[in-house]
C-alpha cells in the first residue's frame, strides 16, 4: 500500500469516526518489510520476504477510549473497526484518562531515518555475507563443531498516525541485523554461545571484530565446572548487566507507581543506588541506530536522567498517567504495535561510564566472578519486590584475572540492593539493544552478591 | 477464502521454478480481550487479523513469503518472487487440489465469540472483588479475559486442502499480597478450547481463594536453601520442567541438525524406568490441541518415551527431509507471519503409581514446588533454568515451612534420568510457548514427580 494511500485511508476512519459519534478520534497505519536469511550446513537453508500492514484505531467517549485493530483492509474493516471500538468503550470504566492530543506548535511531526544504503540488501548479497560467515566460524577452532542458527535480515516500513485533533506524524527508518549461534564440543562436553551485529549498512559490517568476539563466547565457555556456593564480589559484562536492568525498567514506570507496582513509588530525590551510577534516558543519543524525537502519542520526548549519581530523579510518564498526577508527559507513551494500547517505554538509554577498562576492574577486586549471561529473566524474577534467583554464566577471577570459565550456578539478590551495592563503572561502553532502542553500558562490578554452585562430586562433568 | 483456482495458479507460479513443494497458507483471527484492575474494567479491544503465507521448498532449502493483500493478482506476485529465490532443485508436478476437509478439536457447546465483553466482565468483576474482600494482605486484584477464533485454510502442491478451526478462551486472576515493601502474586491461568460452558463450569471463587492463598503465604515465606538436594515438583503446570529440560530437545527443530542433546537416541534409555511422556495433540477441548497441524497433516498422539526408552521425535515436514523420516504432524506457527517448525501440543509425563502422598512421606528432607513458573532451555547442552511460584520444605517426611525464591537449575539428561518416582495424579495445565515459529498455545503436565537431585538457586546457605 503506498503512502498516499494509507494515509488516506486512515484519514476517512477518523473522519468516520467522528459522524459515527467519538467525540475523538485517532488512527495509525504500519508497515513493515523484512527480509531473512538462514545459513546452514553451506547453503541458505531459508529466505524470508515479507510485508504486514496493518491499522489500529482508538476512539473516545465518555472519557472512555476504546480500540480496535485489522491487518485486512477495506472498507468492511472500517465498520469492523468502530463498532468493536464503540462497543469496547461502553464496557470500560477506566477512572484514569486517557487522551487524543496534539501540540499546535508541533501538529506535524516526521522522522525519516532512512541510510540510503538500503538497496544494497539483496538476496545475493546477504548470501555471500552469511555463507563467508560460515566459513568463518567454523574455522576459528577445531572445536567449533556446527553454526546452528545464522541469519541476515533487514527491515523497514513507515509508520503513519493521524487525529481528529489536527495531529499528523510520520516515521520511516531501517535496520540490517547479523545473528549467529555456534556450537562447540570437547572431551563430550557441548557449549553454544551467540552474537549479533546491527546496523543500517551492510559495509560497515565488521566480520573480524564479530568472530573475535563469537570465539570468546563460544570457546571461553569450554572446560567449565561450577563454584562453590557463597558471596562472591561480581563483575556484570554490558549485556549481562543490560539484561538485568532492563527486566526491572518497569519500576521508573509512572504507570506501575501509579498501581503500586513500583517501590521507586514516592522516592523521587531519594537515593536509591550507588553514587557512582548515572543512568539517562537520551531518546536522540548520537550513536543510536534509532532515534526517537516523538512518541506514539505526539508528544516531543527529551533528555533526561532517571537516576543521577545515585539519585531517582524523575519517572516516565505518557499523557494519561501525567494528567492524573497534574504533571507533564515525558514524552514516553509508545505504542509497541499497530494493535497494542499506548503504554511506557524508554527510548536509547546510557550508563555513564567510569574509567576502569576492564583488565584494571578485575585487578582492582582481585577474586570474585565475572557474570557474563544471565538465564531466566521471563522466570525467575519477582518485577515489583526485585528479588531474582538465576540460572547464569561466566567466569572465575583470581588474583585479579580470568581464571576459567564456570557453569551450573545460580545468582540470587535483589535489584534494589545491586545498584546500591555497585562499586565501580567501567570505560568500556557497549552498545546493547533492547527494549525499543539500545543500552550504551559498560561493564558494572558489584561489591558481593549470592551464588549457589556445587563443586562436589555429584556436580562434576 | 482463497478458491481452489485462485490456489492453483499459486502453487503453479510457486513451482515455475525448481522448488519441490509450494504451500499456501491463509490465516483469519478474529479476537476480543478485556483487562480489570481491581475491578474495574481498564482495557477492551477488539481486532480480525487476515493473511497469507507461501512457502516453498527445494530439498531442505525453504523459502517463505507472507501478505495481507488477498487479490490473486498479488498473491502470485508473491508467489513468483519467491519462486525467484529458489537457486537449485528439481520442480515436481502439481496434484490436483483435493475437496476441502475441515477439522476442529474444539469442543463447543456456548460459542464464546457470541458471549458479551459485559458478560466476561461480570465473571472477572465477581472473582476481583471476592479477592478484594478476602483478606488484608490482599491489595490488588489484576484479572483478564481474551478469546479468539483461528481459522487457517492450507493448500499444498500434494493435494492437501485442509482447513482447521481453533475457537479459545483464557483468563487469567493475579492477587498480589503487599506487606511493607514485599509484595507477592499468586496467579491462576486457565485456557482451554471448549465453549464458554467451561467458564460458567469453572469453580471461579475457590480457584481465587486459592491465588490469594498462596500470595499470603509467600509473602510470609523466608527465602529458599541454595544447594543440590531432592526435590518433589507438583502435578500440573510442574510439567513446565518436562516441557523445557526433555521435550524442546525432541523436536526436529534440533534434532534434526544434530542440535540437540537427544540426537540418535530413539531405542535408547534417556529418562529413568518409571517415566514415560507423550504429546498428544488430539485431546478434544484441550488447550494445546489441534487436528489438522498448520501444514494440512493429521495430528498425532506421540509416544516421546516409554519406560525411561526414547520412541519418538516430533517432527514436522522440514525436519522429515533432513531426517528421512515420516513427519508426525506438529507443524506449527504462531501466525502467517511465521514458516511452521515441529513444536509441542499437550505434552506430559503419564501417569506412575506412586500416591503423592507417600512420596513426601518418603522424602526425609528436600524441596516440594508447588507451583512452577516459566523456564528456559539451551537444547544443544540440554542446561535448563525455571522458577518455582510456591514451594515448600520436606523435613522428615513431612511438608514444612513455604520458601520462595527457588529457581531449579541442572541438565534435562540429568534430570531425566534422576526421576526416582512418579505419581498417579496426573493433570493438565494451560501455557504459551516461544520458540522459532512464535508463541503457540500448549499444555504441559505430569502426575508428582520426584527428582532425587537438582541444584536450587536460593539466597539462604
Amino acid at each position: 500500500m503506498d503512502k498516499d494511500f494509507s494515509l488516506s485511508y486512515i484519514k476517512k476512519l477518523v473522519e468516520k469516526a467522528v459522524e459515527y459519534g467519538f467525540e475523538e478520534a485517532e488512527a495509525c497505519f504500519m508497515s513493515t518489510s523484512s527480509m531473512e536469511i538462514n545459513i546452514l550446513n553451506s547453503e541458505v537453508s531459508s529466505y524470508e520476504n515479507s510485508t504486514l500492514e496493518g491499522v489500529g484505531f482508538r476512539g473516545k467517549k465518555n472519557g472512555q477510549m476504546g480500540g480496535s485493530f485489522t491487518t485486512d483492509l477495506g472498507d468492511d474493516a472500517i465498520d469492523f473497526m468502530l463498532s468493536t471500538a464503540m462497543e469496547n468503550c461502553e464496557v470500560l470504566n477506566d477512572e484514569d484518562e486517557e487522551f487524543i492530543y496534539c501540540d499546535p506548535q508541533n501538529a506535524h511531526l516526521e522522522s525519516i531515518q532512512l541510510s540510503g544504503t538500503y538497496d544494497k540488501n539483496t538476496y545475493e548479497r546477504f548470501e555471500k555475507t552469511g555463507l563467508e560467515l560460515e566459513k568463518d566460524i567454523l574455522a576459528l577452532s577445531e572445536y567449533i563443531k556446527a553454526v546452528d542458527y545464522l541469519s541476515v535480515s533487514c527491515g523497514t516500513g513507515p509508520s503513519i498516525s493521524v487525529n481528529s485533533k489536527g495531529l499528523y506524524t510520520y516515521k520511516d527508518s531501517d535496520y540490517i541485523t547479523i545473528f549467529a549461534e555456534a556450537r562447540a564440543e570437547k572431551d563430550g562436553v557441548v557449549k553454544t554461545g551467540g552474537h549479533y551485529w546491527f546496523g543500517k549498512d551492510i559495509d560497515e559490517f565488521d566480520k573480524e571484530a564479530f568472530l573475535k568476539v563469537l570465539k570468546k563466547k563460544v570457546l571461553g565457555k569450554l572446560g567449565a565446572s561450577s563454584v562453590d556456593s557463597g558471596e562472591y564480589k561480581v563483575i556484570f559484562d554490558s549485556e549481562a548487566f543490560v539484561s538485568l536492568l532492563h527486566t526491572f525498567l518497569g519500576a521508573f514506570s509512572s504507570y506501575n507507581m501509579q498501581k503500586g507496582l513500583s517501590l521507586l513509588k514516592g522516592k523521587e530525590g531519594d537515593t536509591i543506588a550507588s553514587d557512582i551510577f548515572t543512568l539517562r534516558e537520551e531518546p536522540m543519543y548520537e550513536e543510536a541506530l534509532i532515534k526517537f524525537p516523538f512518541d506514539s502519542e505526539g508528544v516531543l520526548t527529551s533528555s533526561k536522567a532517571l537516576i543521577d549519581h545515585g539519585v531517582f530523579v524523575k519517572a516516565l510518564y505518557n499523557l494519561k498517567t501525567a494528567h492524573k498526577e497534574g504533571k507533564e508527559s515525558t514524552g514516553n507513551g509508545f505504542k509497541s504495535a499497530f494493535s497494542a494500547p499506548v503504554g511506557i517505554s524508554a527510548t536509547n538509554l546510557v550508563v555513564t561510564p567510569g574509567d576502569k577498562s576492564f583488565d584494571e576492574l578485575c585487578e582492582w577486586i582481585g577474586e570474585g566472578i565475572y557474570l557474563t549471561e544471565l538465564n531466566g529473566l521471563h522466570a525467575g524474577v519477582n518485577q515489583i519486590s526485585g528479588d531474582f534467583s538465576l540460572f547464569c554464566e561466566g567466569y572465575l577471577i583470581k588474583d585479579g584475572k580470568i581464571a576459567r570459565p564456570v557453569e551450573q550456578i545460580t545468582v540470587a539478590d535483589n535489584f534494589y540492593q545491586v545498584i546500591k551495592k555497585i562499586i565501580a563503572v567501567g570505560s568500556d561502553t557497549i552498545s546493547v539493544p533492547e527494549g525499543k532502542g539500545e543500552y550504551f553500558c559498560p561493564s558494572v562490578a558489584v561489591s558481593k552478591m549470592n551464588i549457589s554452585g556445587d563443586t562436589g562430586e555429584e556436580g562434576e562433568e | 477464502m482463497i478458491s481452489d483456482t485462485t490456489a492453483s495458479r499459486i502453487i503453479e507460479a510457486a513451482l515455475s521454478t525448481n522448488a519441490d513443494f509450494a504451500e499456501i497458507f491463509e490465516e483469519q483471527k478474529t479476537s476480543s480481550a478485556v483487562g480489570l484492575l481491581d475491578g474495574r474494567t481498564i482495557r477492551a479491544s477488539s481486532g480480525i487479523d487476515y493473511g497469507v503465507g507461501i512457502r516453498l521448498m527445494a530439498g531442505t532449502n525453504v523459502v517463505y513469503v507472507y501478505t495481507c493483500d488477498k487479490t490473486e493478482e498479488a498473491l502470485i506476485k508473491l508467489a513468483k518472487q519467491a519462486a525467484s529465490a529458489i537457486k537449485a532443485g528439481t520442480s515436481a508436478a502439481v496434484k490436483q487440489v483435493q475437496a476441502l476437509s475441515r477439522s476442529s478439536a474444539s469442543l463447543l457447546d456456548i460459542d464464546p465469540l457470541t458471549v458479551s465483553k459485559k458478560t466476561n466482565i461480570d465473571f472477572l468483576r465477581e472473582a476481583s472483588e471476592f479477592a478484594l474482600s478476602y483478606d488484608e494482605l490482599i491489595t490488588q486484584v489484576q484479572a483478564s479475559y481474551a478469546t479468539s477464533r483461528r481459522i487457517v485454510h492450507i493448500v499444498n502442491s500434494e493435494g492437501f486442502n485442509k482447513e482447521e478451526s481453533m475457537t479459545r478462551i483464557r483468563f487469567s486472576v493475579s492477587a498480589v499480597a503487599t506487606k511493607g515493601n514485599e509484595k507477592q502474586t499468586g496467579r491462576i491461568a486457565p485456557g482451554t478450547m471448549r465453549g464458554y460452558e467451561f467458564v460458567n463450569e469453572y469453580p471461579i471463587i475457590e480457584k481465587t481463594k486459592g491465588c490469594c492463598d498462596t500470595a499470603i503465604r509467600m509473602i510470609n515465606a523466608g527465602y529458599a536453601p541454595s544447594g543440590k538436594m531432592p526435590v518433589i515438583i507438583g502435578n500440573g503446570f510442574g510439567g513446565v520442567i518436562f516441557h523445557e529440560a526433555c521435550g524442546h530437545a525432541l523436536e526436529s527443530t534440533s534434532v534434526g541438525i544434530g542440535a540437540s542433546c537427544f540426537t540418535d537416541k530413539i531405542g535408547k534409555q534417556i529418562a529413568s524406568s518409571v517415566v514415560s511422556a507423550r504429546d498428544n495433540a488430539r485431546i478434544e477441548g484441550e488447550w494445546g490441541s489441534y487436528m489438522t497441524d498448520d501444514t494440512g497433516r493429521e495430528s498425532s498422539n506421540l509416544l516421546l518415551i516409554e519406560n525411561g526408552i526414547c520412541k519418538n521425535y516430533m517432527i514436522d515436514d522440514l525436519g522429515a527431509r533432513r531426517m528421512n523420516a515420516q513427519p508426525t504432524g506438529c507443524g506449527r506457527r504462531q501466525d502467517f507471519t511465521y514458516a511452521p517448525t515441529s513444536r509441542m501440543s499437550n505434552t506430559y509425563i503419564e501417569n506412575g503409581t506412586d500416591k503423592p502422598e507417600d512420596i513426601i512421606a518418603d522424602t526425609e528432607y528436600g524441596l516440594y514446588c508447588t507451583k512452577m513458573g516459566g523456564g528456559s532451555v539451551d537444547t544443544a547442552t540440554g542446561e535448563f533454568n525455571f522458577a518455582s511460584e510456591e514451594a515448600y520444605m520436606i523435613r522428615n517426611g513431612k511438608v514444612a515451612e513455604p520458601v520462595r525464591g527457588a529457581t531449579l537449575i541442572g541438565k534435562g539428561q540429568e534430570i531425566l534420568m534422576n526421576i526416582d518416582r512418579v505419581g498417579n495424579d496426573l493433570e493438565l495445565s494451560a501455557g504459551m510457548c516461544g520458540s522459532l515459529s512464535g508463541n503457540v498455545p500448549v499444555t504441559v503436565g505430569q502426575p508428582t514427580i520426584r527428582v532425587s537431585s537438582i541444584l536450587v538457586g536460593g539466597r539462604e546457605a
